[in-house]
């Protein structure tokens, strides 16, 4: 990430994407995320476990979704932005195994009172829209 | 193969008896350092000299390096294994993870899924803290869908350091619900 970059609640306007950026969905990067963010849940890294439970796959679950939508917001803001809530966090479709996950997301709304940005995120996938939030988050002033 | 976990089975009248009340809390086993931030990094390509380097974390406000806030839940996660657990057996019942304490509370519903999820950021996580996660029923709202019908339950978790600072508040739903009777014929 460039540690340079300075979003500034001056340079925002309603309209401005996020991202995208995109994770290849394979078993192996489940593994390695179970074991990093220690959600041992066998949906998440057990093919055979998540087929009997009617998911297709092996599928990415709340934490690793979470975390990307920190990247992403992240990646945006720079190292002085601050996130304060990511809300309405919601699946609607599994990011399985096979997938690329495309994280992306658009300012809704701004309050330069308080310096915060208000902006809706996804993921999607070759299934379409996969997971929706909103998030809140604050800019400096330059 | 082992069956998902669906919760305690029980009455509507025994699960709002724990509305507002503490169900569940688990004081994190690791404290945040570098190495488990570099391994939550990995898998997600994220590169962020916030969470791995003082001085870039210094430059930024901060007073030292800070875990990503939605690390969070893992932080407040306690060990999956202690040495009075004694030793494991090939036909154990895999472990799940303990968040979601919505299924300690008895409810009269045999399915579940996940709804929704809030989480507000308030403290940054420092190298050497130790994360605590407390669970309160918050919440019981009930709803017929097409799977069948149940009740949207919410549980606060509130996240603190160790200096009882707050770090996160979670509410997660979970719709717990019974499938409807199929009709003969």
């Amino acid at each position: 990430m460039d540690m340079d970059v300075r979003r500034s609640i001056s340079s925002v306007s309603v309209g401005n994407t996020l991202g995208p950026i995109s994770i290849p969905v394979t078993l192996q990067r489940l593994v390695m995320e179970a074991g990093a963010n220690r959600d041992f849940s066998l949906i998440h890294h057990d093919r055979d476990v998540a087929r009997a439970t009617g998911a297709p796959d092996a599928y990415m679950n709340t934490f690793f979704i979470a975390g990307m939508f920190e990247r992403l917001l992240r990646e945006w803001m720079g190292p002085r932005g601050r996130i304060n809530k990511i809300v309405n966090l919601r699946m609607k479709v599994f990011n399985c195994v096979g997938d690329t996950a495309v994280f992306k997301g658009t300012v809704e709304g701004l309050d330069t009172t308080n310096n915060q940005v208000t902006v809706s995120l996804s993921s999607e996938t070759d299934n379409g829209i996969t997971v929706t939030a909103d998030a809140t988050v604050t800019l400096p002033n330059s | 193969m082992s069956k998902p976990s669906w919760g305690k089975y029980g009455t509507w009248e025994e699960a709002e008896s724990y509305l507002g009340k503490v169900i569940g809390e688990d004081v994190g086993v690791d404290a945040v350092e570098l190495g488990s931030i570099r391994r939550w990094l990995e898998p997600k390509e994220f590169d962020c000299a916030l969470h791995t380097d003082r001085k870039a974390a210094n430059d930024a406000g901060y007073r030292d390096v800070l875990a990503p806030s939605t690390m969070v839940f893992s932080y407040g996660l306690p060990s999956y294994w202690s040495p009075e657990d004694g030793h494991a057996r090939i036909d154990d019942e895999p472990r799940q993870i303990p968040i979601p304490v919505i299924f300690d509370v008895p409810a009269p519903c045999t399915l579940s899924f996940a709804s929704n999820i809030d989480m507000e950021f308030f403290e940054p996580m420092y190298i050497g803290d130790t994360i605590t996660r407390t669970s309160r029923l918050a919440d019981i709202s009930h709803k017929e869908l097409r799977v069948g019908k149940g009740a949207f339950m919410t549980q606060e978790d509130t996240y603190t350091n160790q200096n009882d600072e707050k770090v996160a508040v979670v509410l997660l739903t979970i719709f717990r619900f019974v499938p409807p009777e199929r009709k003969e014929g």
